[in-house]
C-alpha cells in the first residue's frame, strides 16, 4: 500500500533536482517547452518586411519580446493585465498625452494642453497629419467620440479615469473642450495620458462592447505599431507603422511570444530565443543576466511600495512614540541591500519617492535603534522581567506580522524586520498566510469602515497610488470618505486639515507646498513605515536593440521604446 | 527429504541475508541523520537563523555550501533541517499509526458491521487523490509544523489500518481468543491481552515505512510553500531556492542538490529498515 505514494512522490523530487539540472545548462534550455513555440513564429528577418520602411538601413529589424501569460487580442476592451497588457495596448494606439522618460505627461496626439485657473476645464487642440492605419485622418471628432464611447460603455480603467467629466465638446476652433465636475490636478497623469484614442468610423459600430467578440480587424489605431497577426496564448505579430505621425519607428517588427512563466522567458532569452523579455526580473537574476553577453540590463526606479503596516487605532500602535520606534528601529538600507540586492530605493518616511519632481529632500529616512530604545523607555515600555521583550499595560509587546505567502520577497523582509524589531524590545513572529487571509484582516472586504484584524502587517501599494502624487490624501486622512486607503486607522488633526486641503488646491505651487508639509507630518506622526521602492529591472540583447528608454515609474515597455530618439517626447 | 528441502531452505537465507544487510544499511543511514539532528548546534558551523554572510555566495572556506537569498548558512541550514525533517515524519508517523492500529483493530476484531463501515472509509482515504488533497488541506489549515503533522498523519492512516486489520482478523478466530471469549471475557479484555501484542510487531513495522513517506511529504508540502516557510526544514530550503530563482542559476550545486539527496537519505533510510523488518515478521502465508 504504502508504495503508492512513496513511488510518485520519490519521482517528484528526483524531478526536481532533474529540472534544477536542465535548467541551469544552457545547452539544454534550446530544447525546454517554450522553445517549439517561439521557432514557430521567429521568422528569418526579412521575409514578410514590406520594402525601404525607413530611409536607409539594410536589415529591417525585428524585435522579438517574451511575455508571461496571454493578453487575449489587445484591444481596449480586451487586453488582460495592467502591464504589460496595457501598454501592449498602446503600442497601437496614441493618447492626448504621452509619458517622457521622467514619468511627466507631455503633449502628444494633443499638441497643447491648457487647464484654467481652478482645474475645473481642460482644452486641447489635436495634431495635424496623425492618420489612422487605416490611412484615414485622426480628428477632433474623433477623440470626442473616444472619451463619450468609454463613459458609455464601461471597460473598468478607461471609465474610471473619466470620473468626473461633466462634458466632452468641440469648440468652434477645432479645440476638445472638457469639463470636470471638480477640480483635478493630475487629471492629465490620470485619463489624458492613459486612454486610447479610438477611430470613431470603426467602433461606431460596436454598440455593446461587452458583448462583442472580437478578432484583429477592430484593432485599428494611430500608434506606431499594427498588429498583424495574432495566435491565441502564442504570439502577436506587430508590423511598423510608417506613416506614424512622429516618425517612422526605429524598429520594422516587434514579435510579442507568450510563455508559460519567467523561468521559460530567461531560459528564451539566455539562449537568444528572445531579444527582450516584457517583464519586471527578480534581483538575483540581474547580476548572473548582466554577465552574459550580449544581453544588458535597464534598470531605473519604479512606484511600487513594500511597507509595515499596524493598527494605529489601538493600544500600542496608538502611541506615537512607539510609531516612531518601530520606524527608527528598522534599518531600511539593509532591506534593500540584502531582499533586493541593491534593486531597490530606500523608503521614504513621508511617502513620495525620492526620483518624483514633488518629493520632499528634507525627510530622509534614520536608522537608530539606541534612539528607538531611548524612545520606548521614556514612555514607559520597560522590560520589567528581563525576558527582552518590554511590556504595556501589563502585556508583552508581542504581535504576529501577518504576510502573504504568494510573495517570497516581502516574506523575507517580515523576516528582517521582526529580527530588528527585536533589538528593541519588540516581539514580532511573522505569520505566512494566504492572499485572501492578509487581504481580509488589513483590508476587510476593500473598504476601511469594516475595521481591521491585525497588529502588524507587511504590506505594499501598487505603482499607481505612488504615481499620482495628490493620493497621498487617501492613505493618511482620517475621514474614511477621503482617506479609503487610510489601513492602518491613522488619524491626526494636521495631516487631516493639509490632505483635506491638497485635494483642492488648483495652484501648482501651492500644491507642491502642501504636499511638503505633508510629507514633514508623515515623517513625524508614522502612519505606516515605507521600506522600500523596488527597482523595475528588465533585460534585453543589445547586439539586437539597445535604444530602451526607460520610463520612470513605469519601465522600457512603451512606444517610446521603439521611436527614434527625435521622436520620443 | 533433506535434499529436496535444503536448496529451498538456502535461498530463503539468502534473501533475509539480504534484507538484513540493507536494513543494517539504512539503520546506518538513519542513526547518521538522527545524531546530525541531535548534534546540530554543535556540528553546524553557524547558527541557521542568523545572517553571517552576503547573500548568495558561491561554496567558500568559511560557507562549505555557500549562503542563501539572506546571507544565512546553507551547510547549518541542512544540518539543522533534519530536526524538522525528522520530527515532522516520525510524529506524523506516529499519529498515522494511532489512527491506523486503532480502525485496524476495530475494523478486524468487528468485521460485520463496523468493520465493513470502517474498510470503506479505508478504501476511500485510499482513492483520494493524494497530494491534491494534501495540498487543499494544509491550504485551509494555515501554516505551521503541527498542522503539517495533523495533514500528513490524517492521511497516511490508511495503508496501516489495512495491513493490521487482516492480522487482527486471523487472529480473532484462534483458538485462545475464542476460549477467552466462550468463558465470558470482555472484548477490551481480548483485545488488550491477546490482540495488541500480536500485531504490536507488524505495527512497528508499517511505522518505520510510514516515517519514510511522511519524510517525503514534509519536503513536498514545504518546497511547495504550504509547510511552515520560516521553519527550516529541507523542503523550505528548497522552496527559497525555487522562490530565489537558484533552480536557474549554478547555485543549484549547493542550494538544490544537497537537500535533495538528504531528504532521499532519509526516505531511504527508513524505507530500507521497513524492508528488512517486513522481511521478518510479516506474517507468511
Amino acid at each position: 500500500m504504502t508504495k503508492r505514494w512513496t513511488l510518485p512522490i520519490l519521482l517528484v523530487v528526483i524531478a526536481m533536482i532533474a529540472t534544477a539540472c536542465g535548467d541551469s545548462d544552457e545547452s539544454t534550455t534550446t530544447t525546454a517547452a517554450p522553445s517549439g513555440t517561439a521557432t514557430t513564429v521567429s521568422l528569418a528577418p526579412g521575409e514578410t518586411q514590406p520594402p525601404a520602411t525607413t530611409a536607409a538601413p539594410a536589415e529591417p529589424i525585428t524585435v522579438r519580446a517574451a511575455i508571461t501569460g496571454g493578453e487575449d487580442t489587445i484591444n481596449p476592451y480586451t487586453y488582460i493585465s495592467g502591464f504589460p497588457g496595457w501598454n501592449l495596448l498602446m503600442m497601437q494606439y496614441d493618447s492626448l498625452m504621452q509619458l517622457d522618460a521622467d514619468g511627466i505627461p507631455q503633449p502628444w496626439l494633443a499638441d497643447s494642453v491648457t487647464a484654467n485657473e481652478d482645474l475645473t476645464q481642460y482644452t486641447m487642440t489635436i495634431v495635424d497629419g496623425a492618420t489612422w492605419h487605416d490611412g484615414m485622418p485622426l480628428t477632433v471628432n474623433d477623440v470626442k467620440f473616444t472619451f463619450d464611447y468609454f463613459i458609455e460603455n464601461a471597460t473598468g480603467r478607461f471609465s474610471r479615469d473619466l470620473r468626473g467629466v461633466e462634458s466632452v465638446e468641440v469648440s468652434a476652433d477645432g479645440a476638445l473642450v472638457v469639463d470636470l465636475a471638480a477640480p483635478n490636478p493630475a487629471f492629465d497623469l490620470v485619463a489624458l495620458a492613459d486612454i486610447p484614442i479610438l477611430p470613431q468610423h470603426v467602433w461606431e459600430g460596436i454598440a455593446t462592447p461587452g458583448e462583442q467578440t472580437f478578432d484583429i480587424s477592430t484593432n485599428v489605431g494611430s500608434g506606431p505599431f499594427m498588429l498583424t497577426d495574432f495566435q491565441e496564448d502564442q504570439s502577436y505579430r506587430f508590423k511598423a507603422n510608417p506613416d506614424y505621425f512622429r516618425g517612422t519607428p526605429a524598429i520594422d517588427e516587434l514579435v510579442v511570444i507568450v510563455f508559460a512563466d519567467d523561468s521559460g522567458a530567461l531560459a528564451a532569452i539566455r539562449s537568444g530565443e528572445v531579444d527582450v523579455i516584457f517583464e519586471r526580473v527578480s534581483p538575483e537574476q540581474i547580476e548572473l543576466l548582466d554577465a552574459q553577453d550580449p544581453l544588458d540590463i535597464s534598470q531605473g526606479p519604479e512606484f511600487t511600495t513594500q511597507m509595515i503596516n499596524f493598527d494605529a487605532s489601538k493600544a500600542p500602535f496608538d502611541d506615537l512614540a512607539v510609531r516612531q520606534a518601530i520606524e527608527l528601529a528598522v534599518d531600511k538600507q539593509d532591506i534593500v541591500d540584502t531582499v533586493f540586492l541593491g534593486a531597490a530605493t530606500v523608503g521614504s518616511p513621508g511617502w513620495v519617492h525620492p526620483d518624483k519632481p514633488a518629493y520632499n529632500p528634507e525627510v530622509v529616512p534614520v536608522f537608530d535603534p539606541a534612539a528607538a530604545n531611548a524612545l520606548l523607555d521614556d514612555a514607559g515600555y520597560a522590560d520589567s522581567d528581563g525576558d527582552g521583550i518590554r511590556e504595556f499595560d501589563g502585556q508583552p509587546m508581542q504581535f504576529e506580522m501577518l504576510t502573504n505567502s504568494s510573495d517570497s520577497l516581502r516574506l523575507r523582509i517580515a523576516e528582517l524586520v521582526s529580527e530588528m524589531l527585536a533589538d528593541v524590545g519588540i516581539g514580532v513572529t511573522v505569520a505566512s498566510v494566504e492572499t485572501a487571509t492578509w487581504e481580509e484582516a488589513v483590508w476587510p472586504g476593500f473598504d476601511i469602515s469594516n475595521g481591521r484584524n491585525y497588529d502588524i502587517a507587511a504590506w505594499g501599494w501598487s505603482a499607481p497610488v505612488q504615481a499620482n502624487t495628490i493620493r497621498i490624501a487617501e492613505l493618511v486622512n482620517g475621514d474614511p470618505g477621503v482617506g479609503f486607503l487610510n489601513l492602518t486607522g491613522f488619524a491626526n488633526d494636521d495631516v487631516d486639515r493639509v490632505s483635506a486641503a491638497l485635494l483642492t488646491e488648483a495652484d501648482p505651487a501651492a500644491s507642491q507646498a502642501l504636499i511638503d508639509e505633508l510629507q514633514v507630518l508623515i515623517a513625524e506622526n508614522v502612519p505606516f513605515v515605507l521600506l522600500a521602492y523596488p527597482d523595475g529591472a528588465y533585460v534585453y540583447n543589445s547586439d539586437v536593440y539597445a535604444d530602451w528608454e526607460f520610463i520612470a515609474g513605469q519601465g522600457i515597455v512603451s512606444k517610446v521604446s521603439l521611436l527614434a530618439p527625435g521622436d520620443r517626447p | 527429504m533433506t535434499a529436496v528441502e535444503s536448496p529451498k531452505k538456502r535461498g530463503r537465507g539468502k534473501s533475509a541475508k539480504l534484507a538484513d544487510r540493507l536494513g543494517w544499511t539504512g539503520g546506518v543511514m538513519v542513526a547518521a541523520l538522527v545524531f546530525m539532528a541531535v548534534a546540530a548546534p554543535w556540528i553546524a558551523p553557524y547558527d541557521p537563523t542568523e545572517r553571517v554572510g552576503r547573500p548568495f555566495s558561491a561554496p567558500s572556506a568559511e560557507h562549505l555550501l555557500g549562503t542563501n537569498d539572506v546571507g544565512q548558512d546553507l551547510l547549518s541550514e541542512l544540518i539543522y533541517g533534519a530536526r524538522v525533517s525528522l520530527t515532522v515524519g516520525i510524529v506524523a508517523a506516529v499519529v498515522a499509526l494511532i489512527l491506523g492500529t486503532t480502525v485496524g483493530i476495530l475494523a478486524g476484531y468487528y468485521p460485520k458491521r463496523l468493520g465493513s463501515f470502517l474498510m470503506r472509509t479505508v478504501d476511500v482515504v485510499l482513492i483520494l487523490p493524494f497530494l491534491p488533497l494534501l495540498i487543499v488541506l494544509a491550504a485551509y489549515l494555515g501554516r505551521s509544523l503541527i498542522n503539517t503533522i495533523i495533514v500528513i498523519g490524517v492521511l497516511i492512516w490508511a495503508g496501516p489500518a489495512r495491513v493490521i486489520r487482516s492480522q487482527v482478523l486471523s487472529l480473532r478466530s484462534r483458538e485462545y481468543v475464542l476460549a477467552s471469549r466462550t468463558m465470558g471475557a470482555p472484548d477490551r479484555w481480548a483485545i488488550v491481552r491477546h490482540v495488541l501484542p500480536r500485531t504490536a510487531l507488524l505495527a512497528t513495522g508499517t511505522f518505520v515505512r510510514a516515517v519514510s513517506t511522511a519524510i517525503l511529504l514534509e519536503a513536498a508540502l514545504s518546497f511547495l510553500g504550504l509547510g511552515d516557510p520560516i521553519q527550516k526544514s529541507w523542503g523550505s530550503i528548497l522552496f527559497w531556492a525555487q522562490a530565489r530563482g537558484a533552480f536557474l542559476t549554478p547555485a543549484w550545486k549547493w542550494w538544490v542538490l544537497p537537500p535533495g539527496l538528504m531528504i532521499m537519505i532519509a526516505s531511504l533510510g527508513f524505507a530500507l529498515i521497513a524492508f528488512a523488518m517486513e522481511e521478518r515478521i510479516n506474517p507468511r502465508l
